[in-house]
């Protein structure tokens, strides 16, 4: 039995160390994919070089992602304004629980499809946007959904969004490094050659090569590992707002019993729902190898948290 | 000259925290003040919608009451086997009223729709609670845990009550008629 609070303080914590390795890993893979491609040109990069461009290059198109997150998010899913009339649940459910969070009140969208889901986007708590398919709105009682909303509505209040913008940018950043590094070696020029007795230089290429190769690799696997930490934190969180576990534990379970994945996610939207649209499920080594690629924690694992704390 | 510097860095940062901190304890006081204040807003709000809707659904109640009762009557008559076309048609031109002013009878919904408006306000109200004893908590918990209270003492913020509750009482005690599992009649 764990108490609510030192969930959420573990949660933190947890979630600290992994965003701060992230960082850490990033600025080393960096560091040493700069130096090799320093040294494969034959001059020290100035600070400012290949990083710098690859900085602005994925700064520029996540910041335009991220700005725009809410509105390129519900174009691409289809979504429409809830009508306060027709889906008074949701409206009155989403008012009380900002209320209750101290948040305003996030614009709410529906979508049109029968596979229960719900996600939340948007910069900030004053752009948030709360979106849930019609199927959700229609399988769900009222405790069920405030537990499903609740947990939303924790992505806004603990800025994950963003996070997970800088997160990607810097993923960006590597991945585009570490392309532009395989390009350069196999159409660049060879200057370095003459160099080539140059034992340091050697060594700084081969982990520049190593970074480069893996280094993207890693870099999402973080990003995913804090993605999953995320949910925790939202689900704790939930249970903070409604204080009524068991409203997210039926609900989790009712969205996970649906088989039926949702038409209107794709590869690029699915880490912002409750659970996992997709609902492809392996096990074994397999299921191990392939969960460490999940953008959500195993159901079975999230609920059994939850019901530790009720 | 170094150790200066380093002087100097170490007070600009720890003047910094003392100011944020110092932020965190006023802001949270305008936020509670703010929280009761929703309190109170929720109480009016529902103290001016649910007689409202008490009256509103009742009349609408009556209504319909009075018509099933005069079908029962008429019912009951045609078992004893006597003549209640007068009954059926009191009631009918009764019946015609209500099916002109609304197409069906509607007594169910009218009474979901009140049900799901009483537990939304009380939501409503609760949660606004909520708010106020959630920020109180963050407040007197930062106000007692290292090192936040140095800054707590150094301006004397007090302790806020919030949600004043006896801290002892029947409240916190289970009597033996608690015990039971409640049984609804209806």
């Amino acid at each position: 039995m764990q108490n609510i609070y030192e969930v959420q303080q573990s949660n933190k914590i947890k979630s600290g160390v992994i965003t701060t390795l992230f960082f850490l890993f990033s600025v080393i893979a960096i560091y040493f994919i700069s130096q090799a491609f320093g040294y494969y040109n034959g001059y020290e990069v100035g600070g400012f070089g290949y990083v710098g461009v690859a900085l602005i290059v994925s700064g520029i198109s996540t910041f335009v992602s991220y700005y725009y997150s809410d509105k390129i998010v519900l174009k691409i899913s289809g979504a429409r304004v809830a009508n306060t009339k027709e889906h008074k649940l949701f409206a009155s459910v989403a008012e009380n629980l900002c209320i209750g969070a101290g948040l305003p009140k996030p614009k709410l969208y529906v979508i049109e499809d029968s596979a229960p889901n719900a996600f939340a986007t948007g910069r900030d708590p004053d752009h948030a946007v709360i979106c849930a398919t019609t199927g959700l709105l229609d399988k769900l009682t009222r405790t069920e959904l405030e537990g499903v909303i609740a947990h939303e509505l924790t992505h806004v209040k603990n800025y994950d969004i963003r996070l997970m913008s800088i997160v990607s940018v810097m993923v960006g950043l590597i991945a585009l490094l570490g392309d532009w590094f395989f390009r350069a070696r196999l159409f660049g020029g060879g200057r370095s050659r003459s160099r080539d007795d140059n034992q340091l230089g050697a060594i700084i290429m081969v982990i520049g090569i190593i970074f480069a190769i893996l280094s993207p690799i890693i870099a999402t696997l973080i990003q995913l590992a804090i993605s999953r930490r995320r949910e925790f934190m939202a689900d704790a969180g939930s249970v903070q707002i409604t204080r009524q576990p068991q409203g997210l534990i039926t609900a989790l379970e009712k969205i996970s019993a649906d088989h039926e994945p949702l038409e209107a996610a794709n590869k690029a939207t699915a880490h912002l729902y409750i659970a996992n649209p997709f609902k492809d499920k392996s096990d074994g080594a397999v299921g191990w190898f392939a969960s460490l690629f999940n953008t959500h924690p195993p159901m079975v694992e999230r609920i059994s948290i939850l019901q530790k704390m009720s | 000259m170094n150790l200066t510097i380093i002087l100097l860095i170490v007070l600009v940062v720890f003047v910094g925290w003392v100011i944020s901190v110092y932020n965190f304890f006023v802001s949270s006081k305008a936020r509670i003040k703010a929280s009761i204040q929703e309190i109170g807003n929720q109480l009016k709000r529902q103290a001016d919608l649910i007689p409202n809707l008490e009256s509103s659904v009742k009349g609408y109640l009556t209504h319909e009451k009075g018509i099933l009762e005069m079908l029962a009557e008429a019912r009951k008559l045609i078992s004893k086997g006597q003549d209640a076309s007068k009954q059926i048609s009191d009631a009918l031109s009764g019946l015609k009223i209500v099916v002109e002013s609304n197409p069906e009878l509607k007594a169910n919904t009218v009474v979901e729709n009140l049900m799901g408006e009483l537990r939304d306000t009380s939501d409503k109200v609760m949660y606004s609670r909520r708010l106020m004893i959630d920020l109180t908590a963050d407040y007197n918990v930062k106000r007692v845990s290292v090192p936040s209270n140095i800054v707590a003492n150094m301006f004397k913020f007090d302790e806020l009550k919030g949600l004043e509750t006896a801290e002892s009482g029947e409240h916190l005690v289970v009597s033996p008629s608690e015990m039971r599992s409640p049984k609804v009649n209806l």
